[in-house]
């Protein structure tokens, strides 16, 4: 039973840390599998395991069994342990090489075995573990798998395969302080040499400085010394380890009470007085070691021989003891009403969830507080608890996703409006005449500018006049020719003439041919820049004509089946979230009727001695008057 | 008689508290694959609505995205990022411990998501950590990239350069 204790003690603290499974990259930049890698690996494991669920529904190639792996371990850091474990019992099933290679295999049954370990299945952890192949571990959980090797064969009494286990566990690594831990424990439930069990309490002292947090183990290793010494009657070894306790940390309590024993058996009774008072200072009465120091401390007066003092005292404790009772079942009428669990649950970190987020315990001016840390913290609770937050954390996510979804649609309903509005504007077909009329006015002037610059001559542009002289240029022309039978001087003459009189006209014309078509080139240029920016506007408005529509159409469908999923997912949380309420209420009720009990049985030995001390102080005085009249 | 009256009532209240006694213990079981049921279905739901979230507010034709990835570089470890498009801040990023861890064993963490027109675009990624000696490091990469009618993706890529023994920095784009 005190082993079982003391392992569910340590499980938080050693199941803090992430689970890291096989390593692969990315493939060809798959962005889907790159986040769930990224997800998994940085404590996100709703989003891994969201991430997951895509990659299987696109039906993505070429993981392997990855993905199982992935899934399982996202699973198990969620809490989801009964998922994760069919999901490894079927990658587990099959037994060729080439369905799940040996390190993934090797991981697997780790992971299985470490799944079983937290759930308390020992049998079940121990042959998962037996499976192993730790040679095919990667570096980081082959420690890991040593200690839990160790601890699983200590529990079943096997200590030489233990001690093989943890010959392999690195000396500098956090698991082997844990590992020499759990090896005192069972060094003192198999009566070995108490110089051993010293020995291995001070290895485990020696590696505290390579875990985070080397001060609160350090406690915590000398307060199991401490009183395992004080239990096996070796005060001086106990008072030792003791005296080492900080005197602010979370073992305090426990350490002080402890010490003021074990001085109290070295017949050290001032000595004793000393740290229960500064216990019953310190802390709350809700404590249950300041409980057992209310009646310690008048045990210890009595002892020396002030029983006026023992008498006060006891009185003292008995009204404590009415007011703690009191207390604890007023705790149990708030656990009823919700008023204890669910001031609880509002204060946890928003998306921090899963099997490795701690619950925070910290509830400030609530009458339940110290309770609350007292019982809450307790390892075989933390299960159920975390549950509770999970689905408290579930349920808050749910709302803010129908939240969204209400601006969601908000956003559909913008984009029908603003799809409406372009619809009436009409602004497509208005830029399609403007532009049809543009492309026409531009096929037109194409036309006369080709007909009118087609003889690079200029003719084409000649005046009417300046026609009819090229007409009568031609004539001339041919009268001269027909001169030309009966040859003479003057011919040539006309010839000449007729050239020169020509030429200047032709010049006339090219000259304005060219200072035309520079004209009609601007203007040409111009036009095609209005044709080219309504065109611009044409397709802008097909763009957003055609965009607009999609930016709405389906979503609302969609958003409306999803709101209604939403809904009934609620209904089915509030369901389990209430019947898990009553489920934590109804250990934590069974825990407070164990603590009234105990208050009682105090109480019960508080008054008896009272009553006995009150008769003993009454009958002296009785004697002293009756010795005065004689 | 009444012995024997006696010692069926004890017998049937025997029988009725071990039948509650189990359906109790069924209740407990069923609750909790109902919890992981329960979650489940919520990650499956929660993974839908990102997904319209995605289409809905970040359309194919502009939608936009930075990825950061590293390569298990021995003398560098990532403290922040900075992303800044045409010369305005979008977002900065922190790295925990562990998402450190996360990017060295191959993930890939996706920094920026936005929507983004059509044309040319800047990006500068501010990338701060710290080298083996535990010497601050700050690096900036910068990238100039068009934009069509078509998701845009980038990545700010850190990778080992064997041959110097140092980090690599760049932008690279997604094809």
């Amino acid at each position: 039973m005190r082993w079982f204790i003391w392992l569910l003690f340590i499980v938080p603290v050693v199941y803090g840390d992430d689970l890291l499974p096989d390593e692969r990259r990315a493939i060809a930049r798959d962005p889907i599998y790159g986040q769930a890698l990224y997800s998994l690996h940085s404590g996100e494991y709703d989003k891994a395991l969201g991430f997951n669920y895509q990659l299987r529904k696109e039906g993505r190639k070429g993981y392997g069994k990855v993905l199982d792996i992935h899934e399982a371990t996202a699973q198990l850091g969620l809490g989801m342990s009964q998922h994760a474990q069919k999901q490894y019992k079927r990658l587990l099933s099959d037994t060729r090489v080439s369905f799940l290679p040996a390190p993934a295999r090797a991981q697997a049954w780790f992971y299985m075995a470490k799944h079983f370990y937290n759930k308390g299945l020992w049998d079940s952890a121990l042959s998962s573990m037996r499976k192993v192949n730790g040679s095919y571990l990667v570096d980081d959980l082959k420690d890991e798998y040593h200690f839990l090797a160790t601890t699983l064969e200590l529990f079943k009494g096997k200590p030489e395969k233990a001690d093989k286990h943890i010959l392999n566990i690195k000396p500098d690594s956090k698991w082997a302080v844990y590992a020499y831990m759990n090896l005192a424990v069972s060094y003192t439930e198999r009566d070995i040499h108490i110089s051993k069990v010293e020995a291995v309490f001070n290895k485990a002292l020696l590696l505290v400085k390579n875990t985070n947090k080397p001060e609160a183990l350090s406690d915590k290793i000398n307060l199991m010394a401490g009183q395992f010494f004080y239990a096996t009657g070796r005060g001086r070894s106990a008072i030792k380890h003791l005296k080492s306790v900080s005197l602010d940390g979370a073992y305090t309590p426990k350490a002080l009470l402890t010490y003021g024993w074990a001085l109290t058996e070295q017949w050290q009774y001032h000595d004793a007085l000393q740290p229960w008072y500064m216990l019953k200072t310190n802390h709350s009465p809700l404590n249950q070691d300041v409980q057992e120091t209310l009646i310690a401390i008048p045990y210890l007066l009595e002892k020396l021989n002030a029983k006026v003092m023992a008498l006060g005292a006891f009185d003292y404790a008995t009204e404590q003891f009415d007011d703690i009772y009191r207390q604890l079942g007023e705790s149990a009428i708030r656990l009823n009403t919700g008023e204890f669990i669910e001031p609880l649950m509002a204060q946890q970190v928003p998306d921090r969830w899963g099997a490795f987020e701690a619950v925070d315990l910290s509830l400030p001016n609530h009458p339940d507080q110290i309770y609350l840390k007292d019982v809450m913290s307790r390892g075989n609770f933390q299960g159920e608890l975390k549950n509770l937050r999970d689905l408290h954390v579930m349920r808050s996510q749910l709302k803010s996703a129908m939240e969204e979804l209400k601006a969601f649609d908000q956003t559909a309903d913008t984009r029908a409006q603003e799809y409406l509005i372009i619809k009436k504007e009409a602004r497509i077909s208005k830029h399609q005449i403007d532009l049809a009329s543009l492309q026409s006015r531009y096929k037109k002037l194409l036309g006369r500018i080709n007909k009118a610059f087609k003889n690079p001559d200029g003719s084409g542009l000649a005046s009417q006049s300046e026609k009819d002289q090229l007409v009568s240029f031609k004539q001339v022309s041919k009268q001269i020719s027909r001169l030309s039978k009966r040859p003479s001087l003057a011919e040539q003459s006309y010839k000449d003439r007729l050239r020169r009189v020509e030429g200047v006209l032709k010049w006339t014309l090219s000259e304005r041919y060219s200072e035309r078509k520079k004209q009609v080139s601007q203007n040409l240029a111009i036009l095609e820049e209005k044709i080219r920016q309504t065109n611009k506007q044409f397709k802008a408005a097909q763009y957003a004509y055609t965009v607009a529509p999609k930016g709405f159409n389906g979503f609302k469908k969609r958003i409306n089946t999803l709101t209604k999923t939403y809904e009934k997912q609620l209904a089915k949380l509030d369901k389990v979230y209430y019947q898990q309420r009553e489920k934590v209420g109804s250990i934590v009720k069974v825990d407070i009727k164990k603590r009234q009990q105990r208050v009682m049985d105090y109480q019960l030995q508080a008054r008896l001695a009272a009553a006995r001390l009150f008769d003993e102080t009454s009958n002296e005085q009785r004697i002293v008057t009756g010795e005065l009249r004689q | 008689m009444k012995a024997i009256h006696s010692f069926a009532s004890s017998l049937v209240l025997f029988v009725s508290l071990c039948m509650s006694f189990s359906v109790f213990a069924a209740d407990q079981a069923g609750l909790d694959s109902e919890i992981e049921e329960l979650k489940s279905e919520v990650i499956e739901l929660n993974r839908e609505l990102f997904d319209l979230e995605e289409q809905l507010l970040y359309p194919a034709t502009t939608s936009f995205a930075v990825f950061v990835s590293m390569d298990a570089v021995p003398d560098f470890k990532i403290q922040s990022v900075k992303l800044s498009l045409d010369e305005q801040d979008v977002t900065s990023h922190i790295y925990r411990d562990e998402q450190v861890e996360a990017l060295r064993r191959g993930g890939i963490q996706k920094i920026y998501e936005g929507n983004l027109k059509p044309g040319l675009h800047h990006l500068k990624a501010e990338i701060m950590g710290k080298d083996r000696d535990g010497r601050p490091v700050k690096r900036m990469v910068v990238a100039d990239f068009g934009k069509a009618r078509s998701s845009k993706y980038l990545e700010v890529k850190i990778s080992n350069n064997p041959n110097q023994n140092k980090p690599d920095f760049a932008i690279v784009e997604w094809k």
